[in-house]
């Protein structure tokens, strides 16, 4: 039975395949977060709930066919995409999407509210841990020994997205106390944790002369592209992707930082 | 005397790190080691052209890369052959003095023509072979290989074959054989090798 997306050695085709257990992780959560929301007497403003609901969407995406099945045997490039989506994409939105006495009674509930606090406000802490993850969830044993298990594969994306949680938690952490004070040195952690260190392992993908994954590179081809190009495209994925994210997120804190400094002077 | 234990540990980790699987460390080549080595197999197949091609002249000198497929392989033979089509695009020397020669072992489906337009799709200078069924299994038995066998019926039938690329050195002796799942960064760091022998 499939639950999770990982690699085979059965040939690509458009033909639809189900994933229960990419459907349970994605109700699961939506179901309770809806539940939690209807129930409680606090206010959750639509936005935030949209943000939730797009999150878990997007995750959804990234895990389910074709984009999970691709990503996780067929295509370095779909797969650095997903790590895009699941990191840059979902993570941020999830945290945007969970008020704050919601994410108090689960971080309690799991005793991680110290925890949440130490990354939020260590930047350099966070940023570690985010890239150790990038770093050895992209090294090519990790992603072959990972990808070729449904298991393996599961722990992988959800190594990622948690890691995209930690990565985002200092910038839009549901509680104010997670979140670091000063605006600059944000910016400063947000394009150094996740604009510069990506950029090592994203050069060794672009200008490796072989390929490094043995799992897209004996996986069985889909149309022209060799396992270098496919491979060479991933790295430009992982540098370029974070781009419109990473940059547009530093420019929308950049002018309210300046629009709120600017009021404060008048 | 626990410490002592644990650097005892330590030490004999780091000695099974540090020596390399048996037989691997004096091993000269990544592929497959054929022990002792075989010679050149002799038959005569028509190519693409038309014309016919004698395996064991036609390629003397040369390293050769033998590969028996057929063109509606689904897994298998698409990625051996651009397996080896990218390595020798990384390696202009090796390329111009091998010779990459695909037999297949499905006659009735692969004319002259598919083969042409699969191979043309790796590499236009890889070698087809076809022939008559009986040619194409004596082939096969003459390079030391189980003869392939047609599963199913109906117009989607496969073909049961070995997966190998044999190699045949420009001395005329293989050395080595690639199974499917051989890395490019393997068949790079043998083909030069085998082109000394």
């Amino acid at each position: 039975m499939n639950l999770w997306c990982a690699s085979t050695d059965q040939p690509w085709t458009w033909q639809w395949i189900a994933y229960p257990g990419v459907w349970l992780t994605v109700l699961i959560p939506v179901v309770a977060y809806l539940r939690a929301v209807a129930r409680s007497q606090e206010p959750t403003d639509r936005r935030t709930r949209l943000a939730f609901l797009a999150g878990m969407a997007v995750f959804w995406i990234a895990s389910d066919w074709p984009v999970g099945t691709l990503g996780a045997g067929y295509l370095a490039w779909v797969h650095m995409s997903q790590y895009v989506l699941y990191v840059l994409v979902a993570a941020p939105l999830l945290l945007r999407g969970i008020p704050d006495w919601m994410a108090a009674r689960i971080l309690d509930r799991l005793r991680l509210r110290g925890v949440a606090r130490k990354l939020g406000h260590n930047l350099l802490i966070s940023g570690l841990v985010f890239n150790l993850v990038l770093v050895v969830t992209h090294a090519p044993f990790t992603v072959d020994a990972l990808r070729s298990t449904q298991l393996g594969s599961f722990a992988m994306d959800m190594t990622w997205l948690i890691s995209g949680l930690v990565l985002w938690l200092p910038i839009v952490g549901p509680l104010l106390e997670h979140r670091s004070r000063s605006v600059p040195a944000r910016m400063v952690y947000l394009f150094a944790a996740a604009g510069v260190v990506a950029i090592l392992p994203a050069s060794f993908l672009t200008f490796a002369k072989f390929p490094l994954y043995s799992t897209y590179e004996l996986a069985p081809r889909i149309g022209a592209i060799t396992a270098i190009e496919d491979q060479q495209l991933a790295g430009v994925m992982m540098k370029l992707g974070m781009v419109p994210v990473v940059w547009g997120t530093l420019a929308v804190m950049f002018f309210r930082w300046m629009g709120s400094e600017r009021a404060g002077v008048s | 005397m626990p410490r002592i234990g644990f650097l005892v540990a330590i030490a004999v980790i780091a000695a099974a790190c540090a020596s390399p699987p048996a037989g691997t460390a004096a091993a000269p080549f990544q592929g497959m080691v054929v022990d002792p080595p075989q010679p050149k197999p002799d038959f005569v197949l028509t190519d693409t052209t038309g014309r016919r091609f004698d395996f064991r002249a036609d390629t003397d000198g040369r390293l050769t890369l033998l590969y028996f497929g057929y063109t509606y392989c689904p897994d298998i033979c698409p990625v051996q052959l651009a397996q080896i089509a990218a390595v020798l695009d990384q390696l202009p020397d090796v390329r111009r003095n091998t010779t990459v020669v695909f037999v297949t072992v499905d006659p009735e489906r692969d004319t002259p023509e598919v083969i042409r337009s699969f191979l043309d799709k790796f590499d236009t200078d890889f070698i087809g072979l076809t022939g008559t069924a009986s040619q194409i299994a004596a082939a096969q038995q003459a390079a030391g290989l189980p003869v392939a066998t047609k599963i199913g019926d109906g117009p989607d039938y496969t073909m049961g074959h070995s997966g190998q690329v044999l190699a045949y050195t420009p001395g005329g002796l293989m050395y080595t054989e690639y199974p499917f799942g051989t890395r490019q960064t393997q068949w790079a760091s043998d083909l030069p090798k085998l082109l000394e022998r």
